[in-house]
């Protein structure tokens, strides 16, 4: 049998069960009956994508297999089998979507089956940045579960997300290793079909990120072939159904590594003979080129990205250094060369292993550096990673900043030998690698001692103050450039930011001041300077400059963005956006969610419905992606009023924002407690009516002003 | 269907040459349009071959009233003796090239006109050839291999050395089948020896011959050719360029290659960059100095250092044409004697230059290798000189050009192939990458082709329709001579655009690879580099040539050269497919052995097949390459 035959072969069975189970369906439900996945704003994902057609009910996806059955061609040529592959998987996607029918919920831990939108745009800056280098698609298991685990974990410690389906997750789940979202090793089901899930994943990104016309199958394909790294580790046996999602696998550029030799054969770079599987990691690696960050840390446990959601229970921990109750803090300094001993690491005070289990204790780190190109205005950029940095060692679970830090250290870890001197080994090695183009030299002082905490604390609260009194007074006014950011462009290749001091870039993760150190550490990188020239309106933030920009590092897909306005040639997004805001056009105000919160919002939309509008570098006047801490900037849609304008935000977003928020709105509308004003989930979700009710009731700033010049 | 709108079709491409033939009118030039229409009807007895005048009692006209010659020879006898004396002249010139490229290598020394520019080919072919490598001075070494290389030519006992090539069973079935090539000029002058007056009118024996003469030309003098001028001028490797008339630039002096022998081309290449010489061509009012070429000596250069191809064998004459041609320099095979009285219609200087093919209306600067500097700094000189004769109203070049990358030897392919093998589970320098992609079906074969333009057919439309038509059913071209230049032109070399004309299988192999979906592996005399790719595939394989689903292709072919080739091809054990018939079809018998059931077949594994359908032609193609794959059970 040909590799086209078999194929084929998995193809037709996948389309006659399918075929199979929507007549059934439709026996016991009808033909209205809707079919969806949960926290999805594009419908069946793949079908979507592929087709450019949204499903609702039963009744379409049965008219669907037709268009399913017109791709099912069967000469021999790649591309039958290509579009056999995509045929094969849109039946599996079908199948998996008549399990959610009727509000089913078909999955318990550890099968997640289908994965979210904020799922998806949550892997947007790490898979951008290479923090998540890769996505490995497992499926089946090795005979012996051990080696399955341990593929599981050789590709966990690289920080390349995991997606099991099939045996491979009953041998992790029976192996007591750690899965889900949380810690990159996602568990999709234990049928083979549910490795739809993570194809759904990736074609989202492609939509999401790549601006994708849903229906624009060739783009599409492009897109994940260059843009995705994903690829497929699949244990013997192969059944033909397996080969058949494989060659859509293929096709969309995702190479598929087996230990399969029965009826195989072997393509280059695609369809790769592996047998010996210890070697599936480097092959694969090879196989989808992809290059990982390498950081040699020497410590005694390991150090991936994969493990920065890890949490550690209470019942795991070995000591915790917790900045509520006792003095702790963590700060970066800059000083002379001649004060810093390249690589010192000093402990001062007990190691972990003189402290009783459990204890709470009083712990500061002190990272100082020094370096020809060092500016002070760096020292908060560089803090600011401590957490992911600390965060990505396993079993070590980091939470806060400055002198509000809780870190914990699992037992597992102190097992495992495990010291704080190794806290200041990641900080030194991270440091020295991030930034080496501005760091000449770095060390690590950790005290652990109440006494000298209490007096360092101090000392360095005062450093704190000063850095936020230059922040405070780092206006776009005050400054003369502002910066671009592409870094979203391997994903999201026509969109561009703007970074000013008062408006950070939309993932949250690049403020001003990273962007100056961006561009500092690598001077053709992704933030290039934007002379502050050229103003056309001072109101909406138009400049020449800007407009300049724009248009050159968008390829000429955009040509024009303001910085303070919603409806004015808004600034466009990437996908990776913390928060979008929309219009709410009864009160004549905004409506802010992110993408933590799943649930509705006035507007009738969720996260991801909103956030479907926007992205890929596309302008929409009235939406708009932006970072969480724009919201209380005095410039967040300042041409259209401020955040005045906000009257909805999630609940768990307003009390993360509460203070800086109020105090921007005391200022600008001089209103205590404006935060109150806004409504959440818990006083209105859907009806603008209930908004409007309420908003009426507090006295809410919006309803004063005038409306919107849409 | 396919989006086809990047190529440059052949309609623009002739709309271009109608253009310059309206300048021609102007100047009273001649062209070979015209000459074809004097020409036609052709005659019909030589046409199919059954015309002999090979001794003064003739001609004699072989038709059903008088079947037999004076002597009493039949018609299958004088079209085999014909198709050998054809024959004959290919592999006389392919060899004599060759020949010269070892003289030439013979006075390669440190610090010359000529130099080892791949030391490690030559040692690895001293390796293979037995002769003792270690510590010797490279020069030394060329010397020897050199004059080894040479007595292949006329050495007394023993068959040509580079045999041991291809693989055993290939080596088998020649020597059972009595058909190893012995020395060069042997197998020649055998063929000359055998079709006199009076010697064999056995179709059978004739046939052999042919056979035999081929591969002394394929596996002996071609490859020769090749393997030394790699050794002297490098080894290609990939290498973008560009292609068609517009590469010529208007207001550069325009030097046109032309010919086979890349030995005079390198170095007027060479002397074109000399920063002395373009300061030269600065102060003649130049902006600079275009080097461009036609034919095969424009495939070696093109191969080795991205020197535009400004057309292939047809479009000689154009380049005269367009008014902006300085000089046209030619070394030997393939030049219209034309040229000479075109050249007058104009202020381009003709200059031939071996005494090889000597030419009327021409200047003959006689290029040596031990003078070769002189002699080209010479040309380039004259050229410059000559731009100010330029007659501004006649400057017309057509605004046609694609890009190419082109280079692919056999080195070049492998080491593409490594690109895509995994290290943690392949072996690398092999062809195993390309047999996976074969035998997994997403490609479907290779078409090997190659060959000339013949007016006979509409020229380029066969090269390109068929590459179209088999890049769509996955099968991926490699390709020489003209017939690369024809891709070239139209843009199916293209490395980002031409993927897209192929079906999803080549396409994905582009992409991952990196290739144009059309190899260009260089000129004719390298379409030995195609045997040793044949060779190293059915060994990789394990299987035999016969049944790698790969065919050869020779759909616009003219020349002697072509029937050579052909007669190498087959015997290598690929079928060959020509668009044009070899004066063969007055005999059912030799035709019958050509491309029979029960001929050739029998012997080596592989026929003719003659179709001038250029459709059928492909579709025949593309049936033989499943049936092998069917016979393979993939």
């Amino acid at each position: 049998m040909t590799l086209f035959d078999r194929v084929f072969g998995g193809n037709d069975y996948n389309y006659d069960r399918t075929v199979a189970a929507i007549d059934s369906a439709i026996a016991q439900y009808g033909e209205g009956e809707s079919v969806s996945f949960p926290d999805t704003a594009y419908s069946l994902p793949c079908y979507y994508a592929v087709t450019g057609e949204k499903i609702t009910n039963l009744g379409e996806m049965k008219a669907a297999m037709a268009t399913i059955k017109a791709k099912m061609t069967r000469n021999n040529r790649l591309h039958d089998a290509f579009e056999s592959g995509i045929a094969s998987a849109l039946c599996a996607e079908f199948l998996e979507a008549l399990k959610y029918i009727h509000g089913a919920t078909p999955y318990t831990e550890p099968e997640l089956g289908h994965l979210s939108d904020a799922f998806v745009r949550n892997l947007g800056v790490p898979l951008v940045t290479g923090d998540i280098p890769g996505v490995a698609v497992i499926i089946g298991g090795a005979d012996d579960p051990a080696e399955t685990v341990a593929l599981v974990k050789s590709y966990q410690s690289q920080g390349i997300l995991v997606t099991l389906t099939g045996e491979c997750i009953k041998q992790c789940a029976d192996a007591g290793y750690k899965m889900g979202e949380n810690v990159r090793v996602v568990p999709l089901g234990y049928e083979m079909q549910s490795v739809i899930h993570v194809v759904s994943v990736a074609l989202r990104a492609a939509l999401i990120f790549g601006n994708i016309q849903p229906g624009d199958f060739k783009a599409l394909a492009k897109y994940t072939m260059d843009r995705v790294r994903a690829f497929v580790n699949a244990y013997k046996p192969l059944s033909d159904e397996i080969v058949s999602y494989g060659a859509g696998a293929i096709c969309l550029g995702f190479p598929v590594v087996s230990n399969e030799t029965e009826n195989m054969f072997r393509v280059p770079k695609s369809l790769i003979q592996q047998l010996d599987t210890s070697k599936w990691n480097a092959t694969s690696l090879e196989a989808r080129d992809i290059k990982l960050k390498i950081t040699n840390i020497d410590i005694p446990v390991a150090f991936a990205t994969a493990f920065e959601g890890e949490i550690i229970r209470k019942g795991d921990m070995q000591v915790e250094v917790d900045g509520s109750r006792v003095d702790c803090f963590e700060l970066v300094r800059t000083k002379e060369a001649s004060e810093v001993e390249d690589h010192k690491i000093t402990v001062e005070g007990p190691e972990i292993d003189e402290i009783p289990v459990g204890s709470k204790i009083s712990l500061s780190y002190t990272v100082e550096v020094a370096g020809k190109a060092m500016q002070p205005d760096f020292e908060s950029v560089m803090e600011r990673k401590i957490h992911s940095w600390l965060n990505c060692i396993e079993g070590v679970m980091h939470t806060g900043q400055r002198d509000m830090i809780r870190v914990r250290i699992s037992k597992a870890d102190f097992e495992a030998g495990f010291k704080f001197k190794h806290i200041g080994e990641v900080l030194y090695a991270k440091v020295k690698s991030e930034f080496e183009a501005v760091v000449d030299k770095c060390q690590v002082h950790i005290v652990v001692d109440p006494e000298k905490n209490k007096e360092l604390r101090a000392a360095a609260n005062e450093v704190f103050d000063r850095r936020d009194a230059r922040l405070a007074s780092m206006t776009d006014e005050s400054v003369d450039q502002f910066y671009t950011c592409i870094m979203c462009q391997a994903f999201s290749p026509s969109h561009v930011c703007i970074v000013t001091p008062e408006r950070l870039g939309l993932c949250g993760a690049v403020s001003w001041l990273d962007a100056k150190a961006t561009k500092e550490l690598d001077p053709n990188g992704p933030c290039q300077i934007v002379p502050k020239t050229g103003c056309t309106d001072e109101r909406l933030g138009a400049y020449e400059s800007v407009n300049e920009a724009v248009s050159k590092y968008s390829h000429g897909a955009l040509e024009k963005v303001t910085l303070y306005s919603l409806f004015q040639d808004p600034m466009t997004s990437c996908g990776c956006f913390e928060c979008i805001c929309g219009v709410e056009p009864v009160s004549m105000g905004v409506v802010i969610t992110c993408r933590e919160h799943a649930g509705m919002t006035p507007l009738g939309m969720t996260f991801s419905e909103m956030a479907s509008m926007t992205g890929g570098g596309v302008q929409t006047p009235g939406f708009m992606g932006h970072g969480k801490h724009f919201i209380a900037s005095k410039k967040f849609i300042a041409a259209e009023g401020g955040p005045g304008r906000i009257v909805w935000l999630p609940k768990m977003l307003k009390d993360q924002m509460r203070e800086r928020l109020d105090a921007t709105a005391l200022e600008l509308y001089g209103v205590e407690n404006f935060t109150d004003m806004i409504a959440d989930e818990t006083i209105c979700t859907e009806d603008p009516e209930a908004l409007m009710n309420y908003l009426s009731e507090v006295g809410h700033p919006v309803l004063s002003m005038e409306p919107f010049d849409m | 269907m396919k989006d086809w709108a990047y190529l440059t079709t052949v309609e623009e491409m002739e709309a271009a040459t109608n253009s310059l033939l309206e300048t021609g009118k102007k100047v009273g030039a001649d062209s070979w349009q015209q000459r074809v229409k004097n020409q036609t009807p052709h005659c019909g007895f030589g046409e199919a071959g059954t015309c002999c005048r090979i001794c003064s009692m003739g001609p004699c006209r072989v038709t059903p009233k008088s079947p037999r010659g004076i002597c009493g020879c039949d018609v299958h006898g004088i079209v085999g003796r014909n198709y050998l004396r054809f024959t004959a002249g290919g592999a006389a010139t392919h060899s004599d090239h060759g020949r010269e490229i070892m003289h030439t290598l013979y006075q390669t020394k440190e610090g010359g006109n000529y130099q080892v520019k791949d030391p490690e080919k030559l040692i690895r072919i001293a390796k293979e050839w037995g002769v003792e490598t270690e510590g010797k001075d490279i020069y030394d070494l060329a010397h020897e291999i050199a004059e080894i290389g040479l007595l292949e030519y006329g050495k007394p006992f023993g068959t040509q050395r580079f045999l041991k090539r291809a693989p055993e069973h290939t080596q088998q079935l020649w020597h059972d089948a009595e058909i190893e090539p012995r020395a060069i000029d042997r197998e020649v002058s055998q063929s000359m020896h055998m079709t006199h007056m009076g010697c064999s009118s056995l179709p059978e024996a004739l046939i052999r011959q042919s056979l035999r003469a081929g591969l002394s030309d394929g596996w002996g003098g071609s490859m020769m050719g090749t393997e030394f001028s790699d050794v002297m001028f490098g080894t290609p490797k990939p290498v973008d360029t560009t292609a068609n008339l517009g590469v010529m630039e208007k207001d550069n002096v325009n030097i046109v290659v032309h010919g086979h022998d890349p030995s005079l081309s390198e170095m007027i290449v060479y002397y074109a960059n000399d920063p002395e010489m373009i300061a030269y061509a600065k102060s003649m009012g130049a902006k600079g100095i275009t080097v461009s070429g036609v034919c095969c000596t424009s495939n070696e250069v093109a191969m080795r250092h991205g020197i535009p191809m400004a057309g292939n064998f047809l479009n000689q004459e154009n380049v005269v044409l367009t008014g902006a041609c300085e000089a046209i320099v030619v070394d030997v095979q393939c030049i219209f004697p034309a040229l000479g009285p075109l050249s007058k219609c104009f202020h381009t200087k003709f200059i031939t230059t071996s005494p090889i093919a000597r030419m009327p209306d021409s200047e003959f600067i006689r290029f040596s290798a031990a003078n070769a500097g002189e002699n080209a700094k010479a040309i380039v000189k004259m050229a410059i000189e000559n731009f100010k004769n330029r007659k501004p109203e006649l400057v017309h070049i057509p605004d046609l050009k694609q890009n190419a990358r082109v280079g692919y030897s056999v080195e070049a392919i492998k080491k593409v192939l490594d690109g895509v093998a995994n290290s943690q589970v392949d072996e690398f320098g092999t062809t195993k990458p390309l047999i996976e992609c074969v035998h997994s079906g997403v490609l479907r074969g290779a078409v090997a082709m190659v060959g000339c333009n013949n007016p006979k057919v509409r020229p380029d439309t066969a090269h390109i329709g068929l590459m179209k038509k088999l890049l769509e059913n996955d099968i991926i071209l490699i390709v020489s001579g003209c017939s690369a230049q024809a891709a070239a032109k139209a843009g199916l070399m293209d490395p980002e655009k031409a993927k897209e004309y192929c079906g999803a299988g080549l396409k994905r192999v582009c992409e991952l690879a990196g290739i144009p979906p059309v190899l260009h592996m260089g000129s004719c005399v390298d379409i030995s580099r195609m045997m040793i790719l044949a060779s190293d595939i059915a060994k990789d394989w394990g299987i035999n040539i016969s049944q790698v689903p790969v065919v050869g292709c020779a759909p616009e072919w003219m020349s002697e050269k072509a029937v050579s080739i052909g007669n190498y091809v087959v015997a290598t054990g690929i079928e060959t497919f020509l668009g044009v018939d070899p004066y063969t079809k007055g005999s059912e018998e030799v035709t019958a052995l050509l491309q029979g059931e029960h001929g050739i077949k029998d012997w080596v594994e592989a026929r003719f097949v003659v179709e001038t359908d250029i459709d059928k032609l492909g579709d025949k193609m593309i049936e033989c390459i499943e049936a092998k794959r069917a016979a393979l059970g993939i």
